[in-house]
């Protein structure tokens, strides 16, 4: 049995119980087997349409992630009403590419969300991501509004800080979940990469967590895992984060970094602000519960 | 009632009432924001047609108010044609005729004669907003019923839709669903709010709405006949239109149908019809036996008046003149409430009192569910003023929506970098609550959501000894007094429950320095 059919099946299982709290228990041996070198792509350009396809060769394509028929998430950051160019959202061109190569892949349906901080209309609207999705005029493509009915308590039994919460229920049972997180500085954590982008399939008072802000995304980590973490680093936002608002904080890089395992995509993101993987505390702690890897030393880079 | 192969004029009417009454509640679902920094609907537009409103606030603030001029339309037309507004376009009206089945009792009741009230409530409000004292949008028509609206029927309404959906997504088999989502969806696309919202005051303002509607039980269309102030203005000019009904005669022996069936009452024994009493509903005119009745340039006399008695009048008058003087001898005269926090673009107090007309507009347009409406924290006469409360929501730094909607400019319109430099309050912490003091905690929730491109709220890095007494390292936020623009957002962050230990007050606002 593997992870997604346990998955589907705690679901049927627990479909009309209400009572009833799906468990997600991870086997050790489960991440035994998916611990492998971890490969990461790096590719630079301005064509970041182009971008995506290139940074994604390496790794074998979006093919290697999306299988035909995936009911696919893509989880960009529109946390906050910033246009593109303020650099606190992830770029609408690397998330319209995405969704593109996805349906390319063969997905039944590409969904787009993210739980926002301002207001939600505005972030959609001026983060561009709405429109850049509507664009690709597929009825395979959307961009939702989150529907607060579809938050299902789930148990972490593998957090610590963490150990229950509600999450979005197409994060949960999609067949490949793709987390599009923008790099950039943040006041607390230092910076945010793609384990603190997977904050926007929470729900409920998320503000709880900054108690144990590091731990605690190293916990979501083991129930949401993204196949594939695409981190855009077009432009990096180098202070005043996670808003921003002033282009003079951010730094124009045309990089993408993508990589299936998360841990190490933040890791070697965090290396563009010139900082050490281990001085962010998500990855750290992430690293330890075995998600992926931190040591730059044993990230194979694949220049693209 | 007999059908007619022609559309009976009272038809006319009832369409008409109907149509005004859609373009009333489309104009409410449209005063949200839609995906633009600017509203395309003249939403507000009910409020600029109304003259009582605008004599308000014009005498309020002894200047002419360009926004609401467009009220004058409405009192020359009513100069030519009579009280038409009453009957014909006001969606209250249309409201308490609709509601005339579980409310009401037909017509006749007081008569024409008997309707003082209104006019006594008229130059009483006229003349408080003249010398001091603003309350004409408690009793407005239109004030109330979108209040009533905003605060109570729309959220009221979005619960119970969404409760039910909400039940049928978790319980309901997949069939079920397949017929239920997609209503869900396209009410959602529609007619819901985005997200759910709360209001202070809404069941009080339901229940202001609700017994406007159900005074018909006394007498059909009550609230018209003897409350409504606007009302009480179009029956002043009307008395002087130039078209009205007449009909009626000796000639008509026995019958008084008319006098009957007349919701306002303002058909008297003798068949004599009061132009200030009748709202042109056309009922008489479409079921007279005899079809005596006609919509003709006056003849007649306007019929029976009220006979408004000179001392009463005087005494209306001079209450409302004099009532105001008592207001100096409140508290609120030396220093006011610290947690009156009014929204961006809002004039200096007394001048935004007195435009402010109660309509609940800027509550129903704000995004972020921040402004709510005023209990006495403003006065007396500052209920249903527009102020924030940043535990229920904050002020969205990009949107300006308040200031578009506002029909008399109390909220003053801003562009968005006049908004981003606006200062509402401003936020100041409560060490004892805050986490990195009180316990050492890490949090800085605040700063993470503080807006302002250099934030107002930054942090210093300190070593402490948190509660369990551990050395460590935590970041305490504080506040740069001026970066800060009391949007509310850190308070309403704040992830402790229960009280925030982030708290905006009025303090430092900008409106109170600069004169706009």
């Amino acid at each position: 049995m593997d992870r997604r059919q346990f998955i589907r099946e705690v679901f049927l299982w627990s479909a009309g119980a209400t009572l009833a709290i799906p468990h997600f228990n991870i086997l050790p041996e489960a991440l035994a087997a998916e611990k492998q070198a971890s490969l990461l792509s790096l590719a630079k350009g301005e064509d970041y349409a182009a971008l995506v396809a290139q940074v994604l060769k390496p790794l074998g394509g979006m093919a290697q992630f999306v299988r035909p028929g995936d009911r696919v998430v893509v989880k960009p950051n529109i946390g906050w009403d910033r246009n593109p160019e303020q650099g606190a959202t992830t770029n609408p061109l690397v998330v319209k590419a995405v969704v593109a190569q996805a349906l390319e892949a063969g997905a039944k349906r590409v969904l787009v969300f993210d739980r926002t901080c301002n207001e939600q209309r505005r972030c959609y609207t001026n983060s561009g991501i709405e429109q850049a999705v509507m664009e690709l005029n597929d009825p395979r493509a959307l961009i939702e509004q989150v529907d607060q009915r579809k938050f299902v308590p789930v148990n972490i039994s593998r957090g610590t800080a963490l150990t229950k919460w509600e999450i979005y229920k197409d994060a949960l049972d999609c067949d490949c979940y793709i987390n599009v997180p923008v790099a950039k500085h943040h006041g607390l954590s230092g910076l945010t990469l793609g384990l603190k982008n997977s904050m926007g399939v929470m729900g409920g008072n998320r503000g709880n967590l900054h108690h144990e802000l590091g731990q605690s995304l190293a916990d979501l980590a083991t129930v949401i895992r993204p196949k594939l973490t695409l981190i855009d680093a077009t432009r990096i936002l180098l202070r005043n984060g996670p808003q921003g608002g002033d282009v003079k904080d951010v730094k124009k890089l045309d990089t993408l970094i993508a990589s299936a395992d998360p841990v190490a995509a933040d890791a070697y993101a965090t290396t563009l602000f010139g900082i050490q993987p281990d001085a962010i505390a998500s990855t750290v702690a992430a690293y330890k519960l075995g998600l992926g890897e931190m040591d730059l030393a044993r990230i194979k880079v694949l220049e693209a | 009632m007999e059908r007619k192969r022609s559309i009976s004029p009272a038809a006319w009417r009832r369409a008409s009432q109907a149509l005004f009454f859609g373009l009333f509640l489309f104009l409410f679902l449209k005063t949200d924001y839609a995906g633009s920094d600017e509203l395309t609907w003249a939403v507000n537009l009910l409020f600029r047609i109304d003259p009582f409103l605008a004599a308000a606030v014009m005498l309020a603030t002894k200047t002419v108010i360009a926004l609401m001029l467009p009220a004058l339309i409405t009192i020359v037309l009513t100069l030519i044609f009579g009280r038409f507004f009453c009957g014909w376009i006001c969606p209250m009206g249309e409201l308490i005729d609709v509601s005339r089945r579980p409310f009401g009792k037909p017509g006749v009741g007081s008569s024409p004669g008997q309707r003082h009230l209104k006019y006594y409530l008229l130059l009483f409000l006229l003349a408080a907003a003249c010398f001091g004292l603003p309350l004409a949008g408690y009793l407005d028509p239109f004030s109330l019923l979108v209040r009533g609206f905003t605060f109570g029927v729309h959220p009221a309404f979005d619960h119970a839709t969404t409760t039910f959906f909400t039940w049928t997504y978790q319980n309901a088999p997949d069939w079920i669903n397949a017929l239920t989502e997609p209503v869900y969806a396209i009410l959602k696309r529609h007619l819901l709010p985005v997200a759910d919202k709360v209001y202070a005051l809404s069941v009080f303002s339901l229940l202001l709405l609700l017994t406007a509607l159900g005074l018909s039980a006394i007498e059909s269309r009550f609230f018209c006949r003897k409350v409504c102030p606007l009302g009480a203005l179009l029956a002043l000019c009307s008395r002087f239109s130039l078209f009205r009904l007449a009909g009626g005669s000796e000639g008509c022996g026995k019958c008084r149908a008319c006098h009957t069936l007349c919701r306002m009452g303002a058909i008297d024994e003798e068949r004599r019809i009061a132009s200030a009493e009748c709202i042109l509903c056309l009922d008489c005119l479409s079921q007279c036996p005899r079809s005596r009745i006609h919509y003709d340039r006056k003849r007649l006399a306007s019929g029976i008046q009220a006979n408004l008695s000179r001392r009463a009048v005087i005494t209306s008058l001079a209450v409302g003149a004099l009532a105001p003087l008592a207001l100096p001898s409140r508290l609120l005269a030396r220093r006011a409430d610290p947690q009156l926090i009014r929204p961006p673009g809002a004039r200096a107090e007394s001048e935004f009192l007195g435009l402010c007309v109660r309509c609940g507009e800027c509550m129903k347009v704000c995004i972020g569910n921040a402004l709510h409406a005023s209990w006495l924290e403003a006065g007396l006469e500052g209920i249903f003023t527009p102020r924030l409360i940043g535990r229920i929501g904050y002020c969205e730094y990009n949107c300006t929506l308040c200031g578009q909607v506002c029909p008399s400019g109390a909220i003053k319109r801003l562009t968005k970098e006049e908004k981003h430099t606006t200062i509402i309050g401003r936020a100041h912490f409560d060490k004892n609550l805050c986490l990195p003091y009180a316990s050492g905690t890490p949090c800085i929730v605040c700063e993470e959501h503080c807006p302002t491109p250099d934030k107002a709220i930054k942090f210093r890095e300190v070593e402490v000894e948190d509660n369990k007494g551990k050395r460590v390292h935590v970041r305490q936020p504080y506040v740069v007094e001026h970066l800060c623009i009391g949007c509310g957002i850190c308070e309403n962050r704040c992830p402790i429950s229960g009280g925030a230990a982030v708290i905006v007050t009025s303090e430092g606002e900008s409106r109170h320095v600069v004169s706009y």
